[in-house]
């Protein structure tokens, strides 16, 4: 898992218009067979309720958020759609970047912020991404790109908002990826 | 019309499941591809130096959009079954905002940072890690907010319902649009950009021969450009009634539910069921079952009712809710229900059920339950005659109950709530 050999560097990423094309194609192969979009978000809610249950089994049942998970009671939370299907997003992920020379243990960032600073952005940032998923019931995939290929309402004023929220904040927050 | 395969029942839950994994490889493989593991690739969006997530995105948008438009004009897919995010406006708007400030800080959203993960990136770890973090935040405030996280419901809407403009016409903006931003996207990027992004591979490339992404472009403009002409893909899905499959369904009898299997769920609260009273509103106004709603039987249109709900039917007899599900079939195979014996029924099983006259000890724990139920929904349980001769006493004439004391003593599970979006 470590640093790709100088003798295979990493191949360039796909042309961005192909490889939306083709994205396109997945989502649409979702809609044609299973009647509904890409998901994300929606896993890491079920994971987490599991978790928690496990912990806390009490508490669990007395929060309307947590036990909306859990149903009657009669199936397993993580026998769900999404859970499932963002394991293979987790597995396509891994071949694709096998296959490119992608795979490295390294931290993104640009080059005039520390790893620490960098790790706190994500958490802070993974976190308010999180929280605002489970307002909008969905993120940038089950909402934008699912939601804009439907021309759902809510997705498109949730995605105009999405670009708002992410260019009024850029400016701030420059120094961590110029 | 064959799909969504999902929907019209080729396979079944556990087989779905595996096609969500498939489904799932391709989507993270193209993610990866896009670059989209890589938090500075994003992030560069939103400096305008490399504008690959508006180009990603709007490319696979206006895919798939174009792609379902033309699969439902020609008959293969009902559009009416691809489900739709419910709108909640406020909460989209709040969330969207706080939603695209964690990507500016943290350089991944939900599905990216999974990539992100699993190709090794530490950052994409430590984002995961918070996503779990703010879950839990969520989850614990959540009962707090709710009324806040509900708020502004708009039910499943698309924009062209809402601003009433021909679908077709919407498709045909988008595309133009989207294309329209594409070439705007490359401007920027030589203008912002350290020239890496969008010099070659794009639009504005400088040749004038027909590269690939031009003819990829190309197509979609000429999808859309159907589109524009091709009229609504939802009111095309009209299906014509089959008088031979009209008699069979006949044949095999309508689907009714008993008045004690529609007064358990009631009483369990799942909320299985829409329940549809088809009496004028004025015998509606007077009793009808709880949690009912009145679609006078006139007044019933196919469409009157979404498809994926699960719909009860009930009215005095079995005669017009009868007439009532073949009214909602016309639009399509889903799940009807009349209630067997209609609201008369209801009075004598579930609202003033008779005591047996000699019950067992199993008779008698029945008839409990049911003696329960009934003052749960405001009835009240009748003493059996003496003989078998005598008459029990009548049902007394239904007027709509006042709210019950309590819930009788049955298990009240919550319903697990639809959550196909994300």
């Amino acid at each position: 898992m470590n640093s790709a050999p100088e003798t295979h560097p990493p191949k360039p990423y796909w042309n961005p218009y192909v490889a939306g094309f083709l994205l396109g194609l997945v989502l649409l192969a979702s809609f044609v067979v299973m009647g509904r979009g890409l998901g994300a978000s929606g896993a890491f809610g079920s994971v987490t309720a599991v978790a928690m249950h496990a912990v806390a089994p009490a508490h669990v049942q007395n929060n309307p958020f947590y036990s909306e998970y859990f149903g009657d009671g009669s199936s397993n939370p993580l026998k769900d759609w999404l859970v499932f299907e963002v394991l293979g997003v987790c597995v396509g992920g891994l071949i694709s970047g096998a296959l490119a020379n992608r795979i490295s243990v390294k931290i993104e960032k640009g080059p005039h912020v520390s790893n620490g600073w960098r790790l706190v952005g994500a958490f802070v940032g993974g976190a308010m991404m999180m929280i605002g998923a489970k307002l909008a019931l969905g993120c940038t995939s089950g909402q934008a790109l699912t939601g804009g290929a439907v021309l759902n309402l809510g997705s498109w004023a949730f995605m105009i908002c999405v670009f708002a929220g992410a260019y009024a904040l850029a400016y701030f927050f420059r120094r961590q990826w110029l | 019309m064959i799909a969504p395969f999902f929907k019209f029942g080729m396979f079944g839950t556990e087989a779905s499941l595996v096609v969500a994994f498939v489904i799932g490889i391709g989507f993270g493989f193209m993610l990866e591809r896009a670059g989209f593991g890589n938090a500075r690739k994003l992030a560069a969006q939103f400096y305008f130096q490399d504008l690959r997530v508006l180009k990603v995105m709007f490319m696979a948008i206006i895919t798939a959009m174009v792609g379902l438009y033309a699969l439902s004009r020609v008959g293969f897919l009902d559009l009416s079954k691809v489900y739709l995010v419910p709108t909640l406006l406020v909460p989209d708007i709040v969330g969207g905002l706080l939603l695209g400030m964690g990507f500016v800080i943290g350089g991944y959203c939900p599905g990216t940072s999974c990539v992100s993960a699993s190709t090794g990136r530490v950052d994409g770890m430590v984002y995961v890690a918070g996503m779990f973090a703010g879950l839990v935040g969520f989850g614990e405030v959540y009962p707090k907010i709710k009324s806040f996280a509900t708020m502004t419901p708009m039910g499943h809407l698309t924009i062209a319902k809402y601003f009433d403009i021909p679908y077709g016409l919407l498709v045909f903006a988008v595309v133009v649009m989207a294309l329209g931003a594409f070439v705007a996207a490359e401007w920027a990027e030589r203008k912002f950009g350290d020239g890496s992004a969008g010099m070659t591979g794009g639009l504005l490339e400088s040749t004038r021969r027909l590269t690939p992404v031009r003819i990829l472009a190309l197509g979609l403009l000429v999808l859309g450009l159907f589109a524009l002409v091709g009229g609504d893909p939802y009111r095309g899905n009209t299906v014509s009634i089959d008088p031979r499959a009209l008699a069979l369904s006949a044949g095999r009898g309508v689907v009714k539910v008993s008045p004690g299997d529609l007064a358990d769920s009631i009483v369990k609260g799942t909320e299985e069921f829409r329940i549809i009273d088809l009496r004028p509103a004025a015998a509606y106004a007077t009793y009808h079952i709880p949690t009912a709603e009145n679609i006078p039987l006139a007044a019933l249109a196919p469409d009157s009712v979404s498809s994926d709900d699960k719909v009860v039917l009930y009215s005095d007899s079995d005669m017009q809710a009868a007439q009532a599900w073949f009214i909602l079939r016309a639009s399509g195979d889903r799940a009807a229900y009349i209630l067997a014996g209609g609201l008369d029924a209801w009075k004598d099983q579930v609202l003033y059920p008779v005591r047996p006259a000699k019950p067992t000890g199993l008779e008698a724990a029945a008839f409990e339950k049911r003696a329960a139920v009934s003052r749960y929904l405001g009835g009240t349980p009748r003493a059996a005659g003496a003989s078998s001769a005598q008459p029990v006493e009548p049902a007394p004439a239904l007027i709509t109950p006042v709210a019950p004391p309590s819930a009788p003593d049955m298990a009240r599970p919550k319903k697990r709530a639809a959550r196909e979006g994300c």
